[in-house]
């Protein structure tokens, strides 16, 4: 088993405080090796960038000196938060200029970075860990007839040499978790599909559409529900689903499940330490009752 | 050598009759071979109207981006046998590029995307302080300089991230990745006597609503990733003082949350980012969001060590 420091990012401490829980609830339930780390800070979500290369690379070279500092790998539940990592670390490992330029800063905060960190997502850890076949074995509840649209997004899997995890152009990361727990992933044409997060403040009605026509795709394939490993995906998703659907003519509702919570249910973990409740769209599904 | 017998769907469309329709093709092929020898070999042996580009067969001229099996690729660089694999079948679809009018069978117009980079000023426009009047002298350009904008004079212009762009998919104003990314290229070219405009020209070309989605930064063959020329464009914009926008002041609203605690204050997003204006546009969802308890306080607690975080960032504002 490895050991691993919790990255849950701005998200899951904030708006989405449902991923957090349910992201301990069954880290705690299969024994993983998961602490979070306190001095872990923001990642930026790549706008920092926007100010100054060397200040995003620097902010995260930070984050991951502090989980080399512990001697531990880290693994967070945000897609963005993989990305923005992930890049960094990137960087950091095939420029060493830069590398050094960044130690400089980090040095007077008695910090360094050596570039054994890898930075991983909860799910890729679940199946790193226990397979898909392990983690079949650990379901109590088997989420049988559950269709459920497997939905990516963006950076969990783009671009291909940050990530180098699955291939982008077809993945099966998310429908191995789906069909460990039991459940049915359905196609899913669109679950490459961007949700329009990052546009949501300059370009509020492309952000809706996008989700929009995201979550169309998954109702026409005839899925119960849709999960997301990132919270951002969430929001547009979840929280945001009535004005997105707006834009794109259509008022159906459709539960959104963060990866964990779906995970969490087929171990048996009970619906509201997985704070189900705080789901936006209701989730009524069978296999719940 | 071992042969795979695969299926080639391939869709067709001849302008004269403005019919669509996929054509199956079989080809026996082997390891190494790639999707341009497959669809030359279908030319040449099985049906001599099937109509692609392509010309150097050395991922240089850009010629033959096709989306295979709904993916924008270059048919010469790209494998059969590993997209079977990646795939897991034996039937690979070939189609025209997206976002632009297919003119025959695999054949798309390029003047659309070409000619809006054209009215962006793709091209350097020498500064005389710096770009000697006679050839004679050399116009130098640091290695350090060289470095900011080496990757984005790589594009071959093959139209693959343009094809899989999410916002030129519903967006017709935005400029387009390839072209804003050459835009972002002479921005930080030394010798350019327009820097200050060609950030401007972005923000004209609404860069801001770039997605990030990556798709572009993915399929890249000459791996430029466009999408990071966006983002710094975007940085310029923001020196130039183009800061009174949601764009920039969701980036400053980051950077002053990561000052205060560590953490995005995301309660304060909407007012920070937008105004009052923000947060009017997402009352209803913010009270949804308290309804079920997902909101946190507008005080946040900073993380431990902050000092650390404070440091390392004006530090790094301070380097050159």
């Amino acid at each position: 088993m490895g050991r691993y420091a919790f990255y849950p990012g701005c998200s899951a401490k904030g708006v989405c405080k449902e991923l957090y829980e349910s992201t301990v609830a069954v880290s705690q339930a299969l024994g993983i090796d998961m602490v979070e780390l306190p001095e872990f800070s923001c990642c930026g979500a790549g706008v920092l960038e926007e100010i100054k290369d060397v200040l995003d690379v620097a902010v995260n070279a930070r984050n991951l000196a502090y989980a080399e500092k512990a001697g531990r790998d880290i693994v967070t539940v945000c897609s963005t938060c993989l990305l923005v990592l992930r890049t960094a670390r990137h960087h950091l490992n095939t420029d060493e200029e830069l590398r050094e330029k960044v130690n400089r800063i980090l040095s007077e905060s008695g910090l360094e970075y050596r570039g054994s960190v890898d930075v991983k997502h909860f799910h890729w850890v679940l199946l790193e860990e226990f397979g898909e076949e392990g983690l079949r074995k650990k379901v109590v509840n088997p989420l049988k007839g559950l269709k459920v649209y497997p939905y990516y997004g963006c950076h969990t899997v783009r671009p291909r040499e940050v990530m180098n995890y699955e291939p982008s152009e077809n993945p099966d990361s998310i429908e191995a978790v789906i069909r460990a727990v039991g459940a049915t992933p359905v196609k899913g044409e669109r679950r490459l599909e961007c949700c329009g997060f990052h546009a949501f403040w300059p370009a509020p009605e492309l952000s809706m559409e996008l989700t929009g026509l995201n979550l169309k795709d998954a109702k026409e394939s005839g899925a119960d529900c849709v999960v997301t490993p990132c919270p951002l995906c969430h929001i547009n998703l979840d929280a945001n689903q009535a004005k997105a659907l707006k834009a794109v003519g259509e008022s159906f509702r459709i539960p959104v499940l963060h990866l964990p919570q779906l995970v969490g249910l087929a171990l048996g973990i009970e619906p509201k330490k997985l704070g189900i409740h705080r789901n936006v769209v209701k989730v009524e599904l069978a296999t719940l009752k | 050598m071992e042969k795979r017998r695969v299926t080639f769907r391939i869709r067709r469309f001849n302008p004269a009759d403005g019919r669509v329709r996929y054509q199956n093709y079989e080809v026996d092929v082997v390891k190494g071979m790639t999707v341009l020898e497959v669809l030359q070999y279908i030319k040449d042996n099985i049906d001599p109207t099937l109509t692609f580009r392509a010309f150097c067969r050395s991922a240089i001229c850009g010629s033959c981006a096709v989306k295979i099996n709904g993916y924008p690729k270059l048919a010469c660089k790209t494998q059969v046998v590993n997209e079977l694999d990646v795939y897991g079948t034996d039937t690979l679809t070939l189609e025209p590029l997206d976002n632009m009018d297919v003119i025959k069978d695999l054949v798309v117009d390029w003047d659309p995307p070409l000619l809006r980079m054209n009215d962006m000023k793709p091209y350097l426009v020498p500064d005389p302080e710096v770009v000697p009047k006679t050839a004679e002298e050399e116009s130098r350009v640091s290695p350090e300089d060289h470095k900011k904008y080496d990757r984005f004079t790589d594009c071959i212009l093959c139209t693959t991230c343009f094809s899989t762009c999410t916002a030129v998919k519903l967006d017709k104003g935005y400029g387009g990745p390839f072209q804003l990314a050459r835009i972002y290229r002479f921005a930080v070219d030394p010798r350019d006597a327009v820097k200050e405009e060609r950030a401007k020209i972005g923000f004209a070309y609404d860069m801001w609503k770039c997605v990030r989605c990556q798709k572009c930064a993915d399929a890249c063959p000459k791996h430029v990733a466009p999408v990071d020329g966006v983002m710094k464009l975007r940085g310029m914009s923001i020196d130039v003082g183009l800061r009174n926008n949601p764009g920039a002041r969701h980036v400053f609203a980051f950077y002053k949350s990561l000052l205060e605690s560590g953490m995005l204050n995301e309660v304060l997003l909407p007012l920070r980012t937008k105004g009052l204006k923000g947060v009017l546009e997402n009352l209803s969802v913010g009270l949804r969001l308290l309804l079920k308890g997902k909101a946190h306080s507008p005080i946040m607690k900073p993380i431990a060590e902050h000092d650390t975080l404070r440091r390392v960032m004006k530090a790094a504002m301070e380097v050159k």
